[in-house]
């Protein structure tokens, strides 16, 4: 028999039995929609994640902090005691390590609170700042990144920022306004007045005699800045403030005017000897400390020459500079296996109403071949051999099942485009750029089409043996 | 005339529970190429037994079948399939038409499995249904054709893959005498253009109407000449 003509023929005796047909079919389109979908979730959010990370180069950059024991996640620095300092020289000597092509000082400051532009207050998720030598790259919208020559005053804003300011579409707008930096109490660093801070404090347990330390609480300060440049939001980098390196370094800094043990000592060496109270007053002085150089940077991102690299060049780190290092990759791949795991387990689901799907085919199929006993013994007598009886009927299983996975994931594919502005939307509102996530690769609706097709072949084998090795004889006098 | 089909002591028999039925014993016979034999019987005589066996839907339990030089004892089912395919036409009592299938579409049915093209099997089979009068009934289904005209199809789908025999059991049996005797006209028309046919019949009106009348009881042969040839 002619190819064709077992298509043919599957064809005719699928629409015969439209009903039943239909029914066992619709089984199938439940299995291979799930399928469809699971496997599309799973691939869209891993294809996800890995290009959030791959952007900006990621897979070639280790973070390495004081710890040692940091993950990925902590590359914007952590809390420590017994800590390697992440000091300009340990940088110096980083430098040199095999493979690694660069080193980015990080710093992560925490006293600022908000951003004011006009009368809007936005609260200030991080304040960071590092250096601008091609190891972390922004996506800038709008405006200039920051250069090593910018000093201080100007700033670079994620694009929620400007979204929430009003420039939502208009990022180029925003460039060159005023804000200011809203520090929290206590701060102290560059654009604070140390002198009147230290005289508000003296004024106000002057008029509060015999108050604690605790109830004194200095007035937060506000630093202007002029917005350069619009950087894009990303799962990483939202709500972010990003300011120059040397202007960091003056926030770090502690500035106090202080009564030194000198001015004390000279003070007390003036009132010696002298009858009565002493009006000699110690002098107070600004006393600077550079806290930066004193602790070290916040976090260190090395970029290794090939993102094959970055693994080697963590474990290298580790060992020896004593300092926590951590690859995106490890850390992606954690990430992943979770979906791995998820994936074969939503896949299972799938899998198992496959299977009672291909149970429903071989019930079709049974059932079929009992009506048409009568059909198989005239086929046979006019020359029908048992092989071709057998295709015939693993065509129609086939052709079931081929259905059965087209139909399912054209179901799936409408699911994805439900789905996707619902997930724009969830996306959106974390401020994240991506949209339509959800896709599904060419080989996917091949694979999950294959893969109900063979299943459909595998059920309609038994039945098919089945009609094949009918006694022709007994076949034509079945009632 | 050349001995077209042959066969040397065959037997067929079949188990039912613990007795053993012998449906054929120890039969020899030898048809010639364009006979018109009938073979008669009362019901349970084995003559379906012997028709199934010379057109290769069955296979004897002992002894040789021959046809045109080919012995079919103990040959594989595909051969089988590929002589029934070349050799015989098969017309029986209840039809068996695909009932969801048009007259064209049942008598092209053996030329699919001859792999022949579809042109060509659709020309042919509108020639064999026109040759039984039906040419106007191509696109009908059984259901609405009379009892005359779905045997008419039936044998115009035995005589598509033209067949050397034609094997036709009981072909009047569910036809009044009217449509019967249409039938058997037909059927010794294709005879006398050479197809050799096997009838069988427990008509004597119609085993008359043969050559040689071949009677079968108990699973034994006995045989007379017919009187019309």
């Amino acid at each position: 028999m002619r190819f064709s003509d077992y298509i043919f023929i599957a064809f005719r005796n699928i629409r015969r039995q439209k009903l039943r047909s239909a029914l066992t079919i619709f089984a199938v389109v439940i299995g291979a929609t799930s399928v469809a979908i699971m496997l599309t979730v799973v691939f869209s959010v891993k294809t996800f994640i890995t290009n959030q990370f791959e952007q900006n180069g990621t897979f070639q950059q280790v973070a390495v902090a004081p710890q040692t024991d940091i993950t990925w996640n902590d590359r914007g620095g952590g809390q420590c005691s017994d800590c390697t300092i992440l000091t300009d020289a340990l940088v110096a000597k980083m430098q040199t390590r095999p493979n690694v092509v660069g080193v980015a000082r990080q710093v992560q400051l925490w006293q600022f609170e908000a951003l004011l532009y006009g009368n809007q207050k936005l609260r200030i998720q991080q304040l960071v700042a590092y250096d601008t030598n091609g190891v972390i790259v922004d996506h800038l919208l709008a405006g200039r990144d920051l250069a090593s020559t910018d000093k201080a005053g100007v700033v670079t804003v994620s694009s929620d920022y400007a979204d929430k300011l009003g420039f939502k579409g208009n990022y180029q707008g925003i460039i060159g306004k005023q804000i200011q930096l809203y520090t929290s109490q206590y701060y102290n660093g560059v654009g604070s007045d140390p002198l009147k801070a230290y005289q508000d404090q003296q004024a106000w347990f002057a008029a509060h005699p015999g108050a604690s330390g605790q109830d004194y609480h200095p007035a937060p300060v506000s630093i202007p800045a002029t917005i350069v440049g619009v950087t894009d939001a990303s799962l990483m980098s939202n709500y972010t403030v990003r300011v120059p390196l040397d202007w960091a370094r003056g926030m770090y800094e502690d500035q106090n005017y202080q009564i030194t043990p000198a001015a004390q000592q000279a003070a007390n060496a003036a009132c010696q000897g002298k009858p009565g109270p002493c009006n000699v007053q110690p002098q107070p002085s600004l006393v600077v400390t550079d806290e930066l150089a004193k602790n070290g940077y916040t976090s260190l991102i090395v970029k290794a020459d090939k993102a094959s690299d970055a693994v080697a060049v963590a474990a290298d780190l580790r060992h020896t500079f004593k300092v926590g290092a951590a690859d995106a990759q490890t850390e992606i791949k954690q990430q992943l296996a979770i979906f791995n795991v998820l994936g074969y387990v939503l896949g299972g689901i799938g899998g198992i109403a496959l299977v009672v799907a291909a149970v429903g085919v071989v019930n079709t199929m049974i059932m079929s071949i009992l009506e048409r006993t009568r059909e198989i013994g005239v086929m046979r007598a006019v020359g029908a051999r048992r092989a071709t009886i057998s295709r015939l009927f693993t065509f129609e299983a086939a052709l079931l099942g081929f259905w059965g996975g087209v139909f399912g994931v054209a179901v799936g594919y409408v699911l994805t485009l439900v789905g996707n502005p619902i997930l724009n939307k969830q996306l959106q509102s974390n401020n994240i750029g991506s949209t339509d996530i959800l896709t599904m690769p060419w080989w996917l609706v091949a694979g999950v089409v294959a893969l109900t097709t063979i299943i459909g072949i595998l059920a309609g084998l038994y039945p098919a043996r089945r009609a094949a090795h009918l006694n022709p004889v007994d076949a034509l006098h079945y009632e | 005339m050349a001995a077209l089909i042959e066969l040397r002591n065959l037997t067929k028999t079949y188990r039912l529970g613990d007795e053993t039925l012998h449906a054929l014993d120890n039969v020899s016979l030898v048809v010639d190429s364009g006979e018109f034999a009938a073979i008669t019987g009362p019901s349970g005589s084995g003559k379906t037994t012997l028709a199934n066996i010379i057109g290769g839907l069955d296979r004897p339990t002992s002894g040789t079948v021959i046809v045109d030089g080919n012995d079919l004892s103990h040959v594989r089912d595909n051969k089988l399939s590929t002589y029934r395919n070349k050799y015989i036409g098969f017309v029986f009592q209840s039809f068996n038409l695909q009932g969801t299938q048009t007259a064209l579409e049942n008598v092209t049915l053996p030329l699919v499995f001859a792999k022949i093209r579809p042109k060509i099997r659709k020309m042919r089979a509108i020639a064999c249904l026109e040759a039984v009068g039906l040419g106007d009934r191509l696109d009908h289904r059984p259901s609405q054709l009379s009892g005359g005209q779905r045997q008419r199809v039936a044998i115009a789908r035995a005589l598509a893959i033209e067949p050397r025999i034609i094997i036709a059991d009981e072909p009047t049996g569910n036809l009044d005498s009217q449509r019967g005797e249409e039938i058997m006209k037909l059927l010794k028309q294709l005879n006398r253009r050479g197809i050799t046919l096997i009838v069988i019949t427990h008509d004597p009106n119609i085993a008359h109407q043969a050559g040689r009348i071949i009677q079968i009881h108990d699973g034994r042969l006995s045989e007379r000449r017919g009187l019309i040839a």
